[in-house]
């Protein structure tokens, strides 16, 4: 009676803490009070709408246009045009990776930041929206393609990135637009000309556009054993076509062509803001945020900064864009900076291995790193309580708590009870709050909270 | 599984589908790349116009008797599916097309 009494205590418990949990989930969608600006597309209309704005906005365009920033800001119409607009919407708007007018939103921001920024800085301030989204449904996925949890055996054998490539050719979308980039990369013209890079370069962007990333992040990101899979992970993006090229650049020469068109300037500082190495942070990476880096290393393939796998080594990833900081003069120092974010870069190394790996960060050290270990079978089994010796440590633990009380020859006819037990630790999570990494799985086994779990089991062990 | 084959047998005609390796298909290129191969299948009975009515009753009539003659529909591929890329196991990327049936019919 006791013991029945303390389940009812437990599942009020449980309740109680859910909803003081969930006011934090609600914060944790906003990440920090941070509000979506507009975009610019949206902030061109707003003022186009007002006269002065959209005066002073036309004279700002007719200032940079052909000019370099110095002149421009000597000719005192034009800097009174720029100290207006920074107070206006157009000042602060962003734009979306793939939106609608994507070019014309990236023309618009980069009409007014030119003027701001120095216009030579190292690392330019992104015109892209910052990815919000916690970690992650792609990692939790990655985990379970990785199948870490199978036969060890089985995954040694294994080519993960001949399955990433099998999981696309039976997506009818990405298939289709895979042959796209491949046919049209592979289609030798003449023999002086390997392919055509421009119509390739856009095929490959068609390709990262609009499959989804749980396709393409899987077929580049894919972690290796051995050479051959390392090297059809090199070849992804057909390198002899879109990558490599008759001469290799410099760096700095190859930064300023990126930079004369915003498409490859925007995906450039985009790279730089979401993969830039971070010294606070446990990952490397800005926010502990490795889907954001990859996210904008996969944006610059189909542009001239195209990164790629330098070769086909399993183990170690080195990426690198089409070029050497050879012929530098006295920008050496510069240039071997410029290249080391990406051939040296732990924040984009881990976020690559983290993800070939189906592994994910926990950044909170208070909190036991979630190692995704399930086999994609345990979809179909029922969780509960036969697959016991699959699940994870933690999720275990707590089955067994409850299993315990029931082997102790509980007569509880309340059996609803019971499971109420299993599915309210088991399912209920308590999202945002102070969990960055992914509480719940994909597969619809959520991940219990630890410090439910030391309520409960201090209750238990109270009780009898 | 008798019964099973002969329901498969007597369906209509139409598109089935199968995960195949490139190198099952026997087209000379060696990948172990997986693709959907479909393919088109399954009975024309309820197609079978005049004409076959009357090819058949020729045919028994021995009217017509030394060409080869098909006196019903069959259930053929209407249009194709453009084009599969696949990498080989010499990291040689190809695209073949036509490869996989996209409509069927009975034709």
């Amino acid at each position: 009676m006791i013991l029945a009494n303390t389940f009812c205590i437990l599942f009020f418990l449980d309740e109680s803490l859910r909803s003081l949990a969930s006011p934090s989930s609600l914060q944790g969608s906003e990440l920090h009070g941070w509000r979506p600006p507009v975009d610019c597309v949206r902030a061109n209309e707003l003022c186009a709408a007002e006269s002065n704005c959209s005066s002073r906005y036309r004279t700002l365009r007719q200032c940079l246009a052909g000019r370099d920033r110095n002149t421009m800001l000597a000719n005192k119409e034009c800097q009174a045009a720029l100290e207006v607009l920074q107070e206006s919407p157009l000042y602060d708007c962003r734009c979306k990776r793939g939106m609608k007018k994507e070019l014309q939103c990236l023309q618009i921001y980069w009409s007014i930041h030119l003027g701001l920024t120095e216009g030579e800085e190292f690392y330019e301030a992104s015109p892209y929206e910052p990815i919000t989204s916690r970690l992650s449904d792609i990692f939790r996925l990655a985990s379970i393609f990785s199948g870490t949890g199978a036969d060890p055996a089985m995954s040694a054998k294994s080519n993960h990135c001949l399955d990433a490539a099998k999981a696309c050719n039976l997506n009818e979308n990405c298939k289709r637009l895979r042959s796209a980039y491949i046919s049209t990369c592979n289609r030798e013209i003449s023999n002086f000309e390997r392919c055509n890079r421009r119509k390739c370069h856009k095929a490959l962007r068609q390709f990262f556009d609009r499959v989804p990333s749980e396709y393409t992040y899987r077929m580049l990101f894919c972690s290796c054993r051995d050479q051959a899979c390392a090297e059809r992970r090199r070849q992804t993006i057909l390198p002899s076509c879109s990558y490599e090229d008759k001469e290799k650049p410099n760096c700095l020469d190859l930064r300023n062509l990126c930079r004369g068109d915003h498409l490859c300037r925007s995906r450039l500082a985009d790279f730089h803001a979401n993969c830039r190495v971070s010294y606070q942070t446990t990952t490397s990476c800005p926010s502990d945020n490795y889907q954001a880096c990859l996210g904008s290393y996969a944006g610059m393939i189909g542009f001239d900064m195209t990164p790629n796998y330098v070769d086909s080594n399993p183990t170690s990833i080195v990426v690198s864009p089409w070029c050497s900081c050879r012929g530098s003069g006295n920008m050496e120092e510069e240039c071997e900076k410029f290249l080391k974010d990406f051939t040296e870069n732990p924040c984009l190394r881990n976020a690559i291995q983290a993800f070939g790996n189906g592994t994910d960060v926990n950044v909170s050290p208070k909190n036991p790193v979630f190692h995704a270990t399930q086999s994609p079978k345990m979809e179909k089994t029922p969780s509960l309580p036969d697959d016991l010796s699959d699940s994870t440590s933690l999720g275990t633990s707590i089955i067994t708590t409850c299993t315990s009380v029931q082997e102790q020859g509980l007569k509880l006819n309340k059996s609803k009870e019971l499971s109420t037990c299993f599915t309210e630790l088991t399912t209920n999570v308590i999202p945002g709050s102070n969990f960055v990494g992914s509480p719940d799985s994909v597969d619809g086994r959520p991940r219990p909270v630890i410090t439910l779990t030391a309520v409960t089991f201090l209750l238990l062990t109270l009780a009898l | 599984a008798r019964r099973k084959r002969a329901r498969l047998r007597h369906q209509p005609c139409g598109l089935r589908e199968l995960e195949v390796s490139v190198s099952e298909l026997g087209l000379g290129y060696v990948s172990d790349e997986t693709i959907l191969f479909r393919y088109c299948s399954g009975t024309c009975e309820a197609a079978a116009r005049i004409y076959d009515l009357g090819l058949r009753r020729l045919r028994q009539q021995r009217r017509v008797r030394k060409e080869k003659v098909r006196a019903r529909p069959c259930c053929r591929p209407l249009a194709y599916e453009e084009e599969v890329s696949f990498l080989d196991s010499r990291n040689r990327y190809h695209t073949v097309s036509e490869l996989s049936a996209k409509e069927c019919g009975c034709v």
